[in-house]
């Protein structure tokens, strides 16, 4: 790959007759501005907050547009990466020595269509959650928003992350919900998928045959690695509230006003055994329309001062301390400690009330109990606009300027009861650096589900720490350290901490790290994916592959051999 | 121990005999040393019998059925496919087939009928995960569910030795709307063993060790369906008729079963009528089951016999949604008085009626119908001897004119269009209407299978013309497909490339 230096002008120029003078721009300060990542001091040296600054950006308004540039790219060999709304340093070009050219995709960001009767919506990739919402509200329709926040891209989660949030309980995930989706190749070919492949419109992701969504919608999705998702349609559920949400209340403490058939709960449970208790119950019992545990990601031992505080219309931040010292908060912290939200939405009356009535028969059977103050209209109608709309995300940010949610292992209710008191010693222990945030060990949340019907879920742990001061970045990087020492020790899968940090690592150190997990076929079916649609290595790792020969089989005799493990007990 | 003496015996073969060169004797003989000598059949009557389907598939015979007992065979199967080129055809249910997927497209194929695995691997009832072979039936596991208050969606009226794993990798509908929360489900996770011969689990399953026992050690409960990684390797084994690998587990998601469930109808004159109404139904998620059936539909479902069935099909409404009220878990009896209640608002504001029974159809019949197995013969073979379905997905409002389209083109070939069963199922929670139209036939009477045949083959073409969505592409509907659909044979084919680059896995379907 050549440096930026020495990339022919003639690239810029030819990018520049695709998109216009005003929509590429290879100006230090901009870039660095794309380069500025949330994260970056965790891997980059220095502790600086840049990640490799791009070689240009450039912002295309179509998929025509992408589809040129990306074909310039191949041409030039100037890597591409695609950014939405972005979240988290990965979303950034990786390495320093690799001309990259982001794609900004704010440009992208129209609503095509919204297909009521087919409750489905198509949307270019620069549209965002908040927008699509408040259009399918209208509708009596409403979007799962993932846990990142309504400001961020619903194809991006769709078609190329994650896509899990509170909603996802009901409404599904956003994998679940992916519909056809358009997606340019690294190598500039248009790709679409499912139904809209057959020229049959964007209902369906599946088909014809196999699904040829499978190639890059798995747990994570492509994080940009693997060319340009352009467009996708994802699928919308029922909204029983009402069309246009009015907020009410001061600043930033909105609070949402609570329909008659719409419930707003903080359970409290006595322990996460309890938790896991009251789960099955509720996964059981098919009720909630967003579930979810919001409120601790500020730390157990804080988490009720700062958000009595954050309710206070004159309550500031220094307040926190000292309201953490009052008995009557503190009170509420132990009621909260180990809580969760749960909304329920009712189709009549006769609904909502019976979804109350078994709630709470739920809570009798498994002794857990409502968190009373947080029940309180104002606190449920906060809860009520911070978990419909996923707005508050600056909160994700509030005790120092920085976070790093670790941990966050998916499985079922007593799989991650498993790890929690892991997760919370290790916590503690390391705060005790005193450069870390101090707010206990429990700064755990999480999405109900990350599938669509629960059953399935996670526990991020919140880990804040001062993004300027080094010895607190260190201190943190040292708690990721421990995090995935702690789960080799206790025979926990590695969580988030250990994505984060890989993106700093060398591409020797990943693939020797991939070389041994127990089953390598992904990696290397992955490898021939990227070979066939990226023959020009114009993705990045974020779309990852093991290199040939890289501790995997080679003989199919080999393979029975490796069998043993498959057959009946 | 086993596994071992197969790997010896394909070293011993190498260098393997030129692809197709290998006598027949030397085949059977390798067959025999992977699944023993009771397990290989090529006599002239199983071959002839697996020659064929109820489809219009042309007849080929295969050379060889072999019936494999555990994943150890399967895999050594694989791994000798493709060191003597030879096609193999994996087939989980029992007959009679309809789609032309068993029905080898090349010589020398060998059937793998894997109705031998049948192990209900585990039942994890908190989690409600069932871990299941291919070989076990919806009988199979609707006993064993019930005893633990379970249940698995369901497609309708599956004959009673179907495949629950074959079922859902070809993404045959099921029954009830709201749990549809992606077309797959409730399919979660698999062991597959690839085209390659090589073992790797889809989902989360594919991020443990290559052991379920080992995984359930650590907690796991092959939840997930995604991944692992940047890929879905589920999806690439859903739909692809067997071309991709030999699934020989699969995790399925159940539900708690009702204790209280009803069924009530909603009929109508016309499709038209009724469109409005199950879409508003299935967008409030109101109900279990929730189907659209036509009068021929519903009492070829229902009926015993010919007779009956057209006395049955003389006093049905011309349309009905059939919905089943569900009450489970706690509060059973209130929840389907609720539901019960809602549902009346939505069909009054319809201008609908809905109504507690249908004129000769009891209760014990529907809840056959979407709870039970097909009575025997399968009600698709019960009216005139065979049908044909031509079925494919939709949108709501271009479901009324493809059916007209289908029946017209029925009509043309003088199949009566009052015998054409019309049934819609709603899935992915209303998203897509899945569209299948049954054409009964006397296969016995040789110019009615010719106009069946062209019936069908006008029927597909014209619907696909007017913009229904083939997703699940048997027989010659493929060619139509992918000659229209170069994106998706372009990935289809890369991927066939990696995980069948000997295209061992019945090959000849799809656009292999």
């Amino acid at each position: 790959m050549e440096s930026s230096r020495d990339i022919s002008r003639d690239a810029y120029r030819a990018i520049e007759d695709i998109v216009g003078a005003d929509n590429i721009t290879d100006d230090p300060a901009i870039l660095d501005s794309y380069a500025f990542q949330w994260l970056a001091e965790l891997v980059r040296p220095e502790r600086s907050h840049y990640m490799p600054r791009p070689w240009a950006v450039v912002m295309p308004l179509t998929t025509e547009e992408v589809v040129a540039v990306t074909k310039v790219c191949n041409k030039y060999h100037v890597k591409v990466k695609p950014i939405s709304t972005g979240w988290y340093h990965w979303a950034a070009p990786l390495k320093d020595d690799e001309p990259t050219v982001q794609f900004d995709l704010r440009r992208m960001n129209r609503i095509l269509e919204i297909d009521e009767k087919n409750m489905y919506a198509v949307v270019e990739s620069g549209v965002i959650c908040a927008q699509l919402q408040a259009e399918v509200m209208k509708r009596g329709l409403n979007i799962n928003i993932i846990g990142a926040g309504c400001s961020t891209s619903i194809v991006a989660s769709a078609s190329a992350y994650f896509g899990g949030g509170p909603s996802s309980y009901f409404l599904g995930s956003n994998s679940d919900n992916l519909l056809g989706q358009e997606w340019v190749t690294p190598a500039g070919e248009i790709v679409r998928t499912g139904s809209l492949s057959s020229g049959c419109g964007w209902f369906c992701g599946e088909g014809p045959g196999p699904s040829a969504r499978a190639i890059t919608r798995g747990t994570l999705g492509t994080r940009g690695g693997l060319g340009v998702f352009t467009k996708c349609a994802v699928k919308l559920g029922p909204w029983e509230g009402p069309p246009v949400l009015q907020p009410t209340g001061k600043p930033p403490a909105y609070r949402l006003p609570i329909p008659d058939n719409f419930r707003v709960y903080t359970v409290g449970t006595p322990s996460f055994e309890a938790l896991a208790e009251i789960y099955y119950e509720i996964y059981d019992n098919a009720i909630g329309y967003i579930f979810h545990r919001q409120f601790n990601l500020a730390g157990a031992d804080l988490a009720a001062a700062l958000w009595l505080t954050y309710l206070d219309p004159n309550g500031t931040m220094n307040d926190v301390e000292a309201r953490s010292k009052d008995p009557e908060v503190q009170k509420i912290s132990e009621e909260a400690r180990v809580s969760f939200q749960i909304i329920l939405q009712g189709r009549s009356k006769e609904d909502i009330e019976l979804q109350d009535r078994i709630l709470d028969e739920i809570i009798r059977r498994t002794g857990c109990y409502k968190v009373e103050r947080f029940c309180e209209a104002d606190f449920a109608e906060f809860t009520n606009m911070y978990l419909q709309r996923m707005g508050h995300k600056h909160c994700n940010f509030v005790w120092v300027g920085g976070y790093m949610g670790s941990w966050m292992q998916a499985g079922t209710p007593d799989f991650v009861k498993g790890y929690v008191k892991t997760a919370i010693d290790g916590f503690e222990r390391d705060q005790k650096s005193g450069l870390l945030v101090q707010c206990g060990g429990d700064a755990m949340m999480g999405c109900g589900s990350t599938l669509g019907g629960g059953g399935f879920f996670a526990l991020e742990q919140f880990v804040s720490y001062d993004p300027n001061d080094n010895a607190s970045v260190d201190a943190c990087i040292k708690h990721m350290e421990d995090a995935i020492t702690d789960c080799k020790a206790n025979g926990i899968p590695l969580g988030k901490e250990y994505l984060y940090l890989q993106i700093g690592w060398t591409d020797e150190r990943i693939w020797d790290d991939l070389s041994k997990m127990p089953q390598q076929f992904v990696l290397n079916f992955q490898r021939k994916i990227k070979e066939a649609f990226d023959p020009n290595g114009l993705g990045d790792r974020n779309y990852p592959w093991l290199p040939e020969g890289w501790g995997q089989q080679k003989t199919i005799a080999a393979g029975s051999a490796a069998v043993a493990g498959v057959g009946k007990p | 121990m086993r596994l071992y003496r197969i790997a010896v015996t394909i070293d011993a073969m190498n260098p393997p005999a030129r692809p197709g060169e290998a006598p027949m004797g030397s085949k059977k003989e390798s067959l025999v040393q992977i699944v023993g000598e009771e397990n290989v059949l090529d006599d002239a009557g199983t071959l002839e019998a697996w020659s064929k389907d109820e489809s219009f598939a042309p007849h080929r015979r295969p050379w060889f059925v072999v019936r494999p007992k555990d994943a150890g065979q399967v895999q050594a199967l694989v791994a000798w496919a493709n060191v003597t080129a030879t096609p193999l055809v994996p087939v989980s249910s029992g007959g009679p087939h309809f789609l032309g997927d068993t029905v080898p497209s090349v010589p020398e194929a060998v059937i793998v009928d894997l109705s031998g695995l049948n192990a209900i691997r585990k039942i994890d009832t908190r989690n409600r995960i069932a871990v299941i072979e291919p070989g076990v039936t919806y009988t199979q596991l609707d006993a064993a569910l019930a005893e633990k208050g379970l249940r698995i969606a369901r497609p309708l009226a599956p004959r009673a030795n179907k495949s629950v794993v074959a079922s859902l990798l070809e993404r045959t509908p099921t029954v009830i709307p709201r749990l549809n929360y992606n077309l797959p489900e409730p399919l979660r996770t698999c062991g597959v063993v690839w085209g390659t011969g090589e073992v790797a689990f889809t989902g989360e399953a594919g991020y443990g060790p290559k052991s379920l026992e080992d995984q359930w050690k650590r907690g796991a409960s092959q939840v997930d369906p995604k991944g692992p990684n940047a890929t879905d390797l589920m999806r690439i084994v859903t739909g692809a008729q067997g071309s991709m690998g030999i699934v020989i587990w699969a995790s399925v998601r159940l539900d708690v079963a009702p204790t209280v469930h009803e069924y009530t109808f909603v009929p109508g004159r016309t499709l038209d009528e009724l469109t409005g109404f199950w879409q508003k139904l299935t967008r409030t998620r109101l109900g279990d089951e929730v189907a659209v059936l036509n009068a021929a539909q519903l009492a070829q479902l229902v009926g015993r016999d010919a007779a009956a069935i057209e006395v049955l099909k003389a006093g049905l409404p011309p349309f009905v949604v059939v919905i089943g009220l569900g009450g489970a878990a706690l509060f059973p009896e209130e929840r389907v008085v609720v539901a019960r209640k809602d549902l009346d608002t939505i069909v009054t504001g319809c201008g609908l009626t809905r109504v507690a029974s249908l004129p000769g159809i009891s209760p014990a019949d529907v809840a056959a119908v979407f709870e039970g197995c097909s009575a025997e013969p399968h009600w698709k073979v019960r009216y005139r001897g065979a049908s044909q379905q031509v079925f494919f997905l939709s949108k709501i409002e271009k479901v009324s004119g493809l059916v007209a389209t289908v029946q017209a083109a029925a009509e043309a070939n003088g199949i009566p269009a009052g015998e054409v069963g019309v049934y819609v199922q709603p899935q992915h929670q209303g998203v897509v209407q899945h569209v299948e139209l049954t054409l009964p036939y006397d296969p016995g009477h040789a110019r009615q299978a010719a106009r069946m045949k062209a019936a069908v083959e006008k029927a597909s073409r014209d619907a696909m013309a007017g913009g229904a969505y083939f997703s699940r592409p048997y027989g010659e509907w493929a060619d139509m497909v992918y000659a229209h659909d170069a994106d998706a044979k372009l990935v289809l084919r890369t991927v066939k490339g990696i995980v069948d680059p000997k295209n061992v896995m019945n090959p000849g379907k799809l656009c292999f």
